[in-house]
C-alpha cells in the first residue's frame, strides 16, 4: 500500500475535492446564476439544478489532476468567482 | 387495455437486445448460431436496433409520450438483464423465450 | 510530491473508496427507496382492519364531512383522504396536515374504525431520505452518500474498458470474475435508471444543498423564490384574501400567528362531496386524491381539492385547487408551470414515481431492486479482492477487512431481515399495544444491530449464509403468517404483497444456497483467468 507512507497528500486532497470542491461549487453556480441571461428565477432554478454536474465533474478532476498545487489553485478560484456572484452584496456592504 | 401492448414492447426490447448480443462474436459463437453463414450475424445489430425503436414505438401504446421513453429504458434495461441471466443459466431459453414472449402477446392481446 | 498517477488508477482509487465507504448508506438508501415505491401497498398492508368498500369519493366525502363536524368542530382545518386506487380507505385528521393524528373512517357505519398504530409504509419513504437521522442532518447524509454515488457512477464508467464488449456477459461461479461481472452488468445495463434516480434524488434538495444561487440573486430568501415561481398567485391571493393560506403548499410554514387574528363569523361550509366534481372536472376522473378544509364553519373556510399525482411526470405535490367553502367560488387554481419551473418538477417527478400506473410501478421496483445488487456486489468485490492480497498485508490491513466483510453482512443481509423483520412485528406485535410504532421500530433496529453483533461473531461467510437464509425464511413464510394471523384481510393489494415477500425470500435463499460454491471457487481460478485471456 502506497498511501501508507504519504498519507497527509492523500488526506488534503480529499478534503480539498469535497470541502474545497463545495466551496468552488458554490461560487461557480452563484456566478452562474448571476450570467445566465435569463428572468431571475429561470436563471437560479438552471444554475441550481447544474451544480451538482459542476460538484461531480470538480471531484473526478481534482482526484486525476496531477500535483496537488493544482487542485488548491482550482479551489482558490472560487474567491474571483465569489466576487463575480455577490458584487452587489460586496457593494452593499462596503457603503 | 394496454397489457397486451406492454407484452408486446417487453418481447421487441428483449428481441432486439437479443440482436445486439448475436451481434457481437462472442455470443455469436456462444449460442451455437456457427453454421449460420456470418452474413446473418452482421444483420443482428441493425435488426436488434430496429426491435429496439418499435419496443418504444409499443409502449407508446401503453403511456403517453414522456412516460413512455422512461418506461422504453427501463423495459430495455431489464430485458437485457434478462437476456444477460439466461445465457449462461439457460442458454436454450435465450432464443426461445422471444418467440414465447410473442404469441403471449398474442394471446392476450386476443382474450 | 505524490507519484504520478495514471487516469484509470486514479479514479479506480477513487471508485474504490467512494464506493466502499458510502456503499453501506447507499445501500440503504436504495433497498429502503424500493419498497418505497410501494408505500401505500405496504401502509395498506400494515393495517389489516382497514377493508376496501368500493366506496365513491363522494359518498366517502359525505361520510367525512359528518365525522368532522360532529367530532371537530372547532379544529381550525381538516384534511380528508379519499379513497382511492392505491389506498382504498377513507381517513381524516384535523388541525395542522402534516402532524395531525389520521382517524380511519369506516365507511359504511360512519364511525372511527379502530386500527393498530404502525410505523406503515411511510417508514420506508421516510428512511429512504434521512436514514431515521434528525431530518436536515439525515437529508445531508443522503445527499452527501447521492453526490458519492454520482462520483462512484461516473469514475465507475470511465475505469470500465469494455464497457460494450462485455455488455451481455456474466460468468457464474467463477468467485472474483463472477462478482465483477456481476457488478459490471447490473451497473452498465441499468446506468441510464443509476444516473437518473440519483440525479433526480439530488435535485430534488437541491435548494437545501446548493443555496448558491438564492444566496446570490434573492439574498437568500428561498419564499422570495418560491413567490416568483408563480406570478399569478400573487393575484390570486389579493383576490380570494389569504386564499392560498388554505393549502398545504410544499409545506411552508404558513398562518404563523395567525391565532391572535379574530376569527369570523359562523357560516355554514357546503357539502363538500360537491368540490370532488369540480376538481375533477381540472384533473381527470379519479384523479383527486383527497381535501383539505381550512376555517371550517367560518365565513373564511377554504377548501383546497389535492390531486392524486400521476396524470403526469412533472410532481405537482402540495398543489390544488381553492374554493371559497361557503360560496364555492374557485379563488386559484394551479397553471401551468414556467420552463424552469417544469423541469425542476419532472426532475422530481422522475424520481417519485408516481406516474404511469402499476407497470410503472413495477419498473421502478425492479430497475431500483438491480441497483440494491450491483451496490452490493461492488461492496462484495471490495472484500473479494482485499482477501487475495490479505496474507501479504499489515494486521492493520486485516482488522479493517475484517470490518468490512461485517458491515457488508450487516447492511446487505441485515438491512434486508430487518426489514422482514418489521413487516412481521407488524402482524405479531399485538394490535392493542400502546406505543405499538415505536416497538415496530425497536424491532427493525433491533433486528439489525444482532445483524452486526452476528456479523462481528461469525465467520464472513457463516454469518453470510445465517442471515441470508433468516431473511429468505421470513419473506417465504410471510404469506403463511399473514393468512394465518389476519385470514380477513386478504385481498389483492395484499396477497401481492405476500407473493412479493414470497419470491424476495426465495431469491436470497438461492443466493444463500449459492453462496459457498462461489466461494470456494477460487480454487478453480487458473481457468477463469485463461477464459477470460482468450476472449481478448
Amino acid at each position: 500500500m502506497k498511501a501508507i507512507h504519504s498519507r497527509w497528500p492523500v488526506i488534503v486532497r480529499v478534503l480539498a475535492a469535497i470541502l474545497g470542491g463545495y466551496a468552488f461549487t458554490y461560487a461557480t453556480t452563484a456566478t452562474l446564476a448571476r450570467l445566465l441571461p435569463f428572468a431571475r428565477y429561470d436563471a437560479a432554478a438552471v444554475a441550481t439544478l447544474l451544480s451538482f454536474v459542476v460538484y461531480l465533474v470538480f471531484v473526478l478532476w481534482a482526484f486525476s489532476a496531477r500535483t496537488l498545487g493544482q487542485v488548491l489553485a482550482g479551489v482558490a478560484l472560487s474567491v474571483p468567482l465569489a466576487a463575480i456572484a455577490f458584487w452587489p452584496q460586496l457593494l452593499g456592504g462596503m457603503r | 387495455m394496454s397489457a397486451p401492448a406492454l407484452m408486446t414492447s417487453l418481447a421487441l426490447a428483449y428481441a432486439g437486445m437479443l440482436g445486439l448480443c448475436l451481434g457481437m462474436d462472442r455470443h455469436w459463437k456462444q449460442l451455437g448460431s456457427a453454421r449460420l453463414s456470418p452474413r446473418w450475424q452482421r444483420l443482428c445489430r441493425p435488426l436488434g436496433a430496429l426491435l429496439l425503436v418499435l419496443a418504444g414505438y409499443a409502449a407508446s401504446f401503453v403511456w403517453p409520450g414522456g412516460m413512455a421513453l422512461v418506461a422504453w429504458f427501463g423495459l430495455i434495461s431489464l430485458a437485457g438483464l434478462a437476456l444477460l441471466l439466461l445465457l449462461p443459466y439457460a442458454p436454450r431459453l435465450v432464443l426461445g423465450l422471444p418467440l414465447a414472449g410473442g404469441l403471449l402477446a398474442g394471446l392476450f392481446a386476443l382474450f | 510530491m505524490e507519484r504520478q498517477r495514471s487516469l484509470t488508477q486514479s479514479m479506480s482509487w477513487l471508485h474504490t473508496w467512494a464506493g466502499l465507504l458510502l456503499g453501506w448508506a447507499l445501500f440503504a438508501i436504495f433497498l429502503t427507496g424500493t419498497l418505497a415505491v410501494f408505500d401505500k401497498e405496504i401502509d395498506w398492508w400494515m393495517q389489516p382492519e382497514l377493508s376496501d368498500r368500493g366506496l365513491g369519493q363522494a359518498q366517502a366525502a359525505e361520510v367525512a364531512q359528518r365525522w368532522l363536524e360532529r367530532e371537530k368542530p372547532q379544529a381550525s382545518g381538516w384534511n380528508i383522504g379519499l379513497p382511492t386506487e392505491r389506498a382504498p380507505q377513507l381517513s381524516v385528521s384535523s388541525g395542522e396536515q402534516r402532524r395531525g393524528e389520521r382517524t380511519q373512517l369506516d365507511p359504511a357505519t360512519g364511525e372511527a374504525l379502530p386500527v393498530r398504530e404502525t410505523v406503515g409504509g411511510n417508514f420506508f419513504f421516510h428512511f429512504h431520505y434521512t436514514l431515521h437521522l434528525p431530518r436536515m442532518i439525515g437529508i445531508w447524509v443522503v445527499g452527501f452518500a447521492a453526490m458519492a454515488m454520482l462520483v462512484a457512477i461516473i469514475s465507475g464508467v470511465i475505469i470500465h474498458k469494455k464497457i460494450f464488449k462485455d455488455f451481455f456477459t456474466f460468468r457464474p461461479a467463477k468467485g472474483q470474475r463472477s462478482w465483477l461481472d456481476g457488478h459490471n452488468a447490473s451497473a452498465v445495463l441499468l446506468l441510464p435508471f443509476h444516473l437518473m434516480i440519483t440525479y433526480s434524488g439530488l435535485a430534488i434538495f437541491s435548494a437545501i444543498y446548493m443555496p448558491a444561487a438564492v444566496d446570490a440573486l434573492y439574498d437568500g430568501d428561498r419564499q422570495a423564490m418560491f413567490r416568483e415561481s408563480r406570478p399569478g398567485a400573487e393575484q390570486a391571493q389579493q383576490a380570494g384574501g389569504g386564499a392560498r393560506r388554505a393549502g398545504a403548499e410544499q409545506g411552508q410554514p404558513r398562518g404563523r400567528g395567525e391565532g391572535a387574528r379574530p376569527q369570523a363569523p359562523a357560516a355554514e361550509l357546503l357539502p363538500l362531496a360537491g368540490f370532488i366534481e369540480r376538481g375533477e372536472a381540472h384533473y381527470g376522473e379519479g384523479m383527486v386524491a383527497g381535501l383539505s378544509v381550512s376555517n371550517p364553519g367560518r365565513a373564511d373556510a377554504r377548501v383546497t381539492v389535492r390531486p392524486l399525482l400521476g396524470s403526469r411526470i412533472e410532481l405537482t405535490k402540495g398543489e390544488g385547487m381553492v374554493f371559497d367553502g361557503v360560496s364555492g367560488r374557485l379563488l386559484d387554481a394551479p397553471e401551468p408551470s414556467r420552463p424552469s419551473l417544469l423541469t425542476q418538477r419532472v426532475i422530481a417527478g422522475l424520481h417519485f414515481a408516481q406516474f404511469g400506473g402499476y407497470p410503472m410501478r413495477w419498473l421502478y421496483f425492479l430497475c431500483g431492486l438491480v441497483s440494491c445488487v450491483m451496490i452490493a456486489s461492488g461492496l462484495v468485490l471490495y472484500t473479494v479482492k482485499k482477501r487475495r492480497q490479505v496474507k501479504a498485508d499489515s494486521s492493520e490491513g486485516r482488522a479493517f477487512l475484517r470490518l468490512v466483510e461485517s458491515l457488508n453482512v450487516a447492511a446487505v443481509a441485515g438491512l434486508s431481515l430487518a426489514c422482514a423483520a418489521l413487516l412481521w412485528g407488524n402482524r405479531l406485535l399485538p394490535a392493542e399495544l400502546a406505543g405499538r410504532e415505536f416497538w415496530e421500530l425497536r424491532l427493525f433496529f433491533g433486528v439489525w444491530l444482532l445483524s452486526l453483533a452476528h456479523a462481528r461473531l461469525r465467520a464472513p461467510l457463516q454469518a453470510w449464509r445465517e442471515q441470508l437464509f433468516v431473511a429468505a425464511a421470513l419473506g417465504v413464510a410471510l404469506p403463511l403468517l399473514d393468512l394465518l394471523l389476519a385470514p380477513g384481510a386478504a385481498d389483492r393489494a395484499r396477497l401481492g404483497l405476500d407473493v412479493t415477500a414470497l419470491l424476495l425470500g426465495a431469491t436470497l435463499a438461492w443466493v444463500a444456497w449459492q453462496l459457498p460454491r462461489i466461494a470456494t471457487s477460487r480454487a478453480r481460478r487458473t481457468p477463469a483467468v485463461q477464459i477470460a485471456g482468450a476472449e481478448r
